[in-house]
């Protein structure tokens, strides 16, 4: 029996033994940079999906390898040298053929009950569960509702940590899409159709992500900011967002509310409890919880409220709220009303 | 070489009303209208014009005929009869629009108006420009140039005429004869792939 | 060899390649050879185009929330970038190629259809005019390159979008008639002896291309006029509610796949000229390479989902798109061995198209394994709508059509000019375009896995994301420097380059019997044909001292 060749222990065995160190979870080829990654998995889909993909850098890399080493390889020891005799006009070998198409075959054959089986881990039927969370998708925010708590909230999601989550996905206009990487995969919101995905996560925390698919001039800034948390803060979130809106108290805040609700701003946005019962914009009963706002764009404070009341074109522009050319003094009493709605 | 080129093209032609009859089809069973087409059209008044359209085929036929015989009269007259007949065709199916589209029915009604006149549109614009085909035709044998057509210029442009013929024999059978034997395809059949 | 062509006679003579040429004959011309040439000028005029909209992008993207240009701006830019490189530079460069070469190829005087062929060149070039003057207009259209619905609604977008659907309808007619010239010419006027299996692998390739334009085309056309219909008439194929987006998406991607095979099969052809002649020696498997051709053709028309992953069609559906997309994986990819067969034991000289050629084998396998990634749904959701799409569509449309239009530049310029090509300019160009595009698109691969979705304006600043996207805006200003180098390559090359023989290379095929540039009628007579490489044999029977 022939020895085999060296260069084939090589490549074989490296190959063998860098899928089984996957395997065992004690390999990850592309190093876990940082947020944001989706080698950086904190749930299990992203790590089912992260997993699958190390496998398949190997295998592909190995390809690469071999197409590469073989045209450097052949360039130099085929080049043309003076006086060359005309090359063996070889037309076909047909045992290589086989191997050419054999081997590429059996990789894709491997690889798609990969796929399959990854797919149905991550994607699997959720029959006629109901929705823990749904996101619709609007130019260029995110309605978040909570369906079995009666919780309605925008742009900032809370996930229980360690379930299995259902999340539905909507759209109101266009198509959108849902994506935090470290979470797992994306999901289409296309109008008119109710989509799904399984989201667990396996560390509290705060996980980013962005709308996937092109929706239109603010596409870029319709960013997902998504907060596990354990079952003590979900609950807190929770308990904190089912209430009607904080009543206020101060003289300020209390002109807000009224300039709020005579300048028809509750014809697009909605405050439980009030009569500002709008669904074309984010809802603000609990404004002043968030930590971001316009998506994940400027830091929600006082500041930043003026800066998008004065102008919201120059902000964010395309932005669908309108101009109101406010006077200053309506002004502070609206960013002081609006930012007494935690 | 010419019959080959058209024969691509037709079938080139073919997807793209197979694209719109694909559109035809998902709209009827996600807007569920077959009653409405029911409802709105004219099965009779649509069939005797049908009748017509494929008679122009045999007419069509019989002048090709003609022309190989080196009968260049006769094949004018039946070539006439073709274009006559595909114009009466043409006018019946004005007419078809023009009485949906005063009583307000239009391709922005609903999902039926929209498949309805962009299918049926297509087709008629197709077979305009057939119209225009037969009546060149007409010119060019009469002054004499296709007494001697080594070109196959006749057949080439039946195949096309013959196409246009056929592609309304299964618009009408789908649009007209399909909502008296099944009102309702299934509903569930696409519903997945074509989303809603 | 006596033509049986029915070439029309012009009242006046038709322009001869050895006279004077005017622009107004030029522009009335129906010889094969100067619409092939005028549909390489179409495409470079629409390069330079779509490359400085690419250039302002990248400006755009260099650092985190830049100011440059406004999204609204931002988004006509990509759309248009998108959208003419694909119908506005590689058709018509890939097509003009095909049709200049194919008659040349198989012996005959002329396409099927002069007349059409010209249209089909004119055509291409009004649609894409039709296209830019929506700059004009108020606003090219901005809803991305595969245009979704129901984005593209009225409701949601200006009148751009109804420039996008007219010009792409209106290049799409040229694409059809041009796909038809090509069945007909390649099916019915070979030379008698050149049977199917004797055709060289450039003309195998056409004919396939055409037949995957005559059954992709359709889909789009019809799709492009619905949304014309919605937009303009207030039909409901596509609107919110009463229409169905994912209708769109479907007829889209039905046409939007096999496009993409339309545009790497000739440069697939252009290859399999290049590398017989650069390393002596026939292709290495030619009944593989067409076979494998014709099984993409097949299978093109059967993986239109795998651009649906995301939509939530379903485990099954999405199984059996990635076992189809998978598949096709195979034949595309295994060719790369049928080239690196060829080189191997051969005489390789590493002149300007060989170069080209080799880079394409390793940029074009990094591109095909990162489709193969698509392909497995789990990692395509992840990835599917980020910078790795970019990376994967750039390696695949640069690395693979790009360089084999590059590659076919090379090679066949002396044939169409009469001049040489500068062989050192064209290597600084190699070089620099070279280096400069693997700056721009390798690091992009990261980008996409570290969370940057495509199409955005601007980008928050997260740790490595400013410093990826500036090394990409670098390698971007050094592909358009080398562009530069190109067209002065051209330009002097033009005016004073060194005097090209018939057939400067050695090479195997028809084209290079006729002189540089050819006469107005390529042939009086061919030399028999008993191989897919005629002049090879021609050469090889006429040689005295021939030991084999």
């Amino acid at each position: 029996m022939l020895a085999k060749p060296l260069w084939y222990h090589f490549f074989a065995d490296t190959l063998v033994f860098s899928f089984r160190l996957i395997a065992q979870r004690q390999l990850s080829v592309l190093p876990n940079v940082l947020s944001t990654s989706m080698m950086n998995p904190a749930g299990e889909q992203a790590r089912r999906i992260a997993q699958l993909t190390n496998y398949f850098f190997i295998a592909a890399s190995f390809v690469l390898l071999v197409v590469t080493v073989l045209t450097v390889l052949f360039l130099y020891k085929f080049r043309a040298k003076a006086g060359d005799a005309e090359p063996k006009q070889i037309k076909r070998n047909v045992k290589v053929e086989l191997v050419m198409v054999g081997v590429p075959l059996a990789m894709v054959v491997f690889f798609f009950f990969l796929t399959v089986k990854t797919m149905r881990a991550v994607l699997p039927q959720h029959h006629d569960r109901a929705p823990d969370v749904i996101v619709t998708g609007h130019q260029w925010w995110w309605e978040v509702q909570y369906p079995l708590a009666n919780v309605t909230t925008a742009n900032e999601v809370h996930l229980p940590v360690g379930k299995p989550v259902l999340v539905e996905l909507k759209s109101a206009d266009v198509i959108h899409d849902w994506w935090v990487p470290e979470l797992g995969n994306k999901m289409d919101m296309i109008p008119d159709r109710e989509n799904f995905l399984w989201i667990t996560v396996h560390e509290a925390g705060y996980y980013q992500g962005a709308c996937s698919e092109f929706c239109g001039t603010q596409h870029a800034w319709m960013r997902i900011q998504v907060y596990a948390d354990s079952d003590t803060d979900f609950n807190n979130f929770i308990t904190s967002h089912q209430p009607v809106a904080q009543t206020p108290t101060s003289p300020l805040a209390q002109t807000g509310e009224r300039i709020f609700n005579t300048m028809t701003c509750g014809d697009c946005h909605r405050i439980n409890g009030t009569a500002a019962n709008g669904d074309d914009a984010p809802d603000l009963t609990h404004f002043a919880s968030r930590r971001t706002m316009l998506t994940g764009m400027l830091p929600n404070d006082a500041r930043h409220v003026h800066q998008f009341l004065a102008n919201p074109q120059a902000v964010k522009s395309g932005v669908h709220m309108p101009n109101f050319a406010l006077d200053d003094t309506s002004q502070n009493a609206l960013v002081a009303y609006l930012t007494q709605l935690k | 070489m010419n019959r080959l080129m058209m024969k691509l093209f037709v079938a080139s032609e073919a997807i793209f009303f197979v694209s719109l009859m694909v559109a035809y089809v998902y709209f009827w069973i996600s807007a569920r209208f077959g009653t409405e087409a029911l409802a709105r059209l004219d099965i009779v008044t649509s069939g005797v014009f049908t009748g017509m359209l494929v008679l122009s085929s045999g007419t069509l036929w019989m002048s090709e005929r003609s022309r190989n015989r080196g009968k260049r009269t006769a094949a004018l007259v039946w070539l006439g009869a073709t274009l006559l007949l595909g114009a009466a065709f043409l006018a019946g199916q004005s007419h078809e629009y023009y009485r949906l589209l005063s009583g307000g029915f239009t391709i922005g009604s609903d999902e039926f108006g929209t498949s309805f006149f962009t299918l049926t549109g297509f087709h008629g614009l197709h077979l305009l420009l057939g119209l225009l085909t037969l009546g060149t035709l007409m010119l060019l044998l009469s002054k004499g140039y296709l007494d001697n057509d080594r070109a196959n210029v006749m057949a080439t442009a039946g195949i096309y005429w013959h196409f246009v013929d056929a592609v309304w024999v299964v618009v009408f059978t789908l649009i007209y004869v399909f909502p008296h034997i099944a009102p309702h395809l299934a509903p569930h059949v696409v519903q997945n792939i074509t989303g809603s | 060899m006596e033509s049986l062509l029915h070439v029309p006679e012009p009242a006046e003579p038709l322009p001869s390649a050895t006279t004077r040429r005017g622009l107004l004959e030029w522009i009335s011309s129906v010889d094969h050879k100067q619409v092939g040439i005028m549909y390489q000028w179409v495409a470079l005029l629409f390069f330079l185009a779509g490359g400085a909209l690419a250039l302002m992008m990248r400006v755009q993207l260099s650092v985190a929330n830049n100011r440059f240009l406004s999204p609204e701006v931002y988004n006509q830019f990509f759309t248009m970038h998108g959208t003419v490189m694909i119908f506005f530079v590689l058709m018509p460069a890939l097509i003009g190629a095909g049709v200049y070469l194919v008659p040349l190829m198989i012996g005959a005087n002329e396409m099927a259809y002069p007349r059409l062929n010209a249209l089909s060149m004119w055509l291409t070039l009004f649609g894409g005019l039709l296209l830019f003057f929506s700059f004009l207009t108020g606003g090219a259209p901005d809803a991305g390159w595969f245009n979704y619905a129901p984005l593209t609604e009225e409701v949601y977008t200006g009148s751009g979008i109804n420039y996008y659907c007219m010009g792409l309808l209106i290049a799409g007619i040229g694409s059809v008639a041009a796909g038809l010239n090509f069945v007909v010419t390649i099916l019915k006027m070979r030379v008698p002896d050149m049977s199917l299996k004797r055709m060289p692998l450039f003309v195998w390739m056409m004919l396939i291309t055409a037949f995957l334009i005559l059954g992709a085309l359709p889909s789009l056309n019809a799709a492009l006029s619905m949304l014309l219909l919605d937009r303009l008439l207030h039909a409901m194929f596509f609107v919110n509610t009463h229409g169905s987006p994912l209708l769109w998406q479907h007829l889209f991607w039905l046409f939007g796949h096999p496009e993409v095979y339309i545009l790497i099969l000739p440069a697939f052809g252009i290859f399999s000229e290049v590398f017989p002649v650069f390393s002596r020696k026939p292709i290495f498997g030619y009944s593989f390479v067409v076979a494998s051709g014709i099984a993409i053709a097949l299978l093109a028309y059967g993986v239109w989902m795998h651009h649906m992953f995301a939509a939530g069609l379903g485990n099954t559906v999405n199984a059996f798109f990635s076992a189809s997309s998978l598949l096709i994986g195979v034949p595309t990819g295994v060719k790369i061995f049928n080239w690196l067969g060829t080189m191997y034991g051969g005489s390789i000289r590493l002149r300007m198209p060989m170069l080209f050629a080799v880079a394409f084998l390793i940029e074009f396998t990094i591109g095909g394994l990162t489709g193969i990634m698509f392909a497995i749904v789990p990692i395509d959701w992840q990835v599917t709508d980020s910078y790795v799409v970019v990376a994967h569509l750039h390696y695949v449309f640069v690395g693979g059509s790009l360089f084999g239009v590059f590659a076919g530049l090379f090679y066949w310029f002396p044939k169409m000019s009469g001049k040489m090509l500068d062989e050192k300019l064209g290597r600084v160009f190699f070089w620099l375009f070279v280096i400069g595009f693997n700056l721009t698109f390798l690091i992009q691969h990261w980008l996409g896995m570290i969370g940057m979705p495509r199409r955005v304006y601007t980008y928050l600043d997260f740790p490595h994301y400013t410093l990826f996207n500036m090394i990409s805006t670098v390698g971007a200003f050094l592909m358009a420097a080398s562009v530069f180098v190109l067209l002065w390559n051209i330009f002097k090359s033009i005016r004073s380059g060194e005097v090209a023989p018939p057939d400067p290379w050695d090479a195997n095929t028809l084209e290079w019997y006729t002189d540089s540039p050819p006469s107005l009628k390529n042939f009086e007579r061919v030399p028999p044909v008993t191989s897919d490489r005629p002049l090879y044999d021609f050469k090889h029977s006429h040689q005295p001292d021939d030991a084999t």
